[in-house]
């Protein structure tokens, strides 16, 4: 089961009164910034299902857009409501580890 | 009864080992009471199953590792259980049913009702409180298997209640449906139902719900694995499949969906002839074990290709309950028990692990 041996996050809560904060089983934090956790949205509404681009049109998404709440989807991802209606998107574990921005992920 | 006497017993417990969960009974937090009045002692142990594959072995261990100490002579070992469960995570969906284990495959035709409603019943005959949820919207055969013609009733909250029925409280889409019709539904119309099966049913306090789920990687399984959050899966499978490679499928959708696999079972796995009693492996056999080691999954059991099995399901009464000491039975027996076994693993392996706090 070597390669079933992924983080998962061990806390998901507020980084600051915006900004979202997940704590990994394995020690890492990561802190997402509302706006590019949004545009990174992987609903079918937003990146073609086909072709993986990205039909979400950047400038239409609020500047000042806010997670609104947050639930775990299954044992495998976390959903996002946010404060423009939108909540299609199931961000899994392994997706939002990738998405870290943190320096030592590359972001 | 003095403090010493009391760690003495305790002392010699430690000696006592769960071979599933690899510690002794005394740090797992089994021993529960420990008398000791002049040279007899009492302990209760409670294990995490009362299906458990080893009870009798590890009562006897107890016994006889008391029996060891200076001044005992006289034994009594009572065995409980209380079944752990998996939900520990933000609001579950229906928070009375302790674990949730779907039963799945990558092919229909593999037999995943047979061993459900099998499994189900061996497991309430331990027992435990068990349910099960005929998922299997296309072809609901709960219902023949287990012999109910009841209809469930809706109760004063406007909610399903189950049939019960071998001690097992069943839910099917077979109940709410004429026979000569089918279901011929989009996604959002099967998540909706499996809405419904879970949240809209009185399921009560539960140990174990088992879900026999259609065959495949579907909208009814992602639909499940979001609403709920599973122990794990059983994956059915006959040796033919596993060497198609159909049966992988289905372990590669439960990982991507996180969900743990709790362990293979082979069904139809060789067949004794009625006859002459010579054994034939018509598909092959013992390949859901190779995948298993392979993958490094628990090999719950194997299932033998039997017609008494095929004859006794199509009547409604499951062999497990008709004959208790025939091959066929024993052999569902076994794999309940190694189910019961292996979800006291996840569950004792998760609590420190997958607990997953959400503040927001």
């Amino acid at each position: 089961m070597s390669d079933r041996i992924k983080p998962i996050p061990s806390e998901i809560g507020r980084a600051n009164e915006n900004d979202i904060r997940v704590l990994w089983n394995d020690g890492h934090e990561s802190v997402y910034r509302p706006r590019y956790l949004r545009l990174k949205c992987p609903c079918a509404g937003c990146v073609d299902e086909w072709t993986g681009y990205k039909v979400l049109n950047s400038e239409a998404v609020l500047k000042d857009i806010v997670p609104l709440s947050i639930g775990l989807v299954g044992r495998y991802g976390v959903r996002v409501q946010w404060s423009d209606g939108h909540s299609d998107g199931i961000y899994t574990f392994n997706f939002l580890r990738e998405l870290c921005p943190c320096q030592a992920c590359g972001g | 009864m003095s403090e010493s006497e009391k760690s003495a017993i305790l002392e010699a417990l430690k000696s006592v080992n769960d071979p599933d969960l690899g510690r002794d009974i005394v740090s797992l937090g089994f021993v529960k009471e420990v008398k000791v009045c002049g040279a007899a002692a009492a302990v209760t142990i409670e294990l995490t199953t009362p299906a458990c594959p080893v009870k009798d072995q590890l009562k006897e261990e107890a016994r006889q590792a008391i029996l060891g100490l200076p001044g005992i002579d006289e034994v009594n070992v009572r065995m409980t259980a209380q079944v752990r469960s998996s939900v520990t995570e933000g609001r579950p969906l229906i928070p009375q049913v302790k674990n949730i284990i779907p039963v799945g495959s990558g092919k229909g035709g593999v037999g995943k009702s047979t061993v459900s409603a099998n499994v189900a019943i061996a497991l309430a005959q331990t027992g435990a409180k068990v349910g099960l949820m005929d998922a299997d919207i296309y072809g609901p055969s709960i219902p023949t298997l287990m012999g109910i013609s009841e209809q469930p009733v809706v109760g004063s909250d406007n909610q399903i209640i189950p049939v019960t029925k071998h001690g097992v409280k069943v839910v099917s889409m077979g109940f709410f449906l004429p026979q000569d019709k089918a279901v011929i539904w989009r996604g959002p119309m099967l998540d909706k139902m499996m809405a419904q099966f879970l949240g809209g049913v009185q399921w009560g306090e539960l140990d174990y719900l088992i879900i026999d789920l259609p065959p495949g990687t579907g909208d009814i399984q992602l639909s499940l694995c979001q609403k709920a959050p599973l122990t794990g899966a059983a994956i059915v499978s006959t040796p033919q499949d596993v060497a198609l490679n159909v049966a992988q499928k289905a372990i590669a959708m439960f990982d991507q969906l996180n969900t743990p696999v709790l362990g293979l079972v082979e069904n139809m796995s060789f067949y004794v002839c009625s006859h002459c009693g010579e054994r034939d492996d018509i598909f092959g056999t013992g390949g859901a074990r190779r995948v298993s080691e392979e993958r490094a999954l628990p090999f719950l059991g194997a299932i033998p290709l039997s017609s008494r099995i095929r004859q006794l399901s199509d009547e409604g009464k499951p062999v497990i309950l008709v004959d208790l000491d025939s091959e066929e039975a024993k052999s569902f027996v076994q794999v309940a028990e190694n189910l019961a076994a292996q979800i006291s693993v996840q569950n004792m392996s998760s609590e420190v692990s997958q607990e997953i706090k959400v503040s927001f």
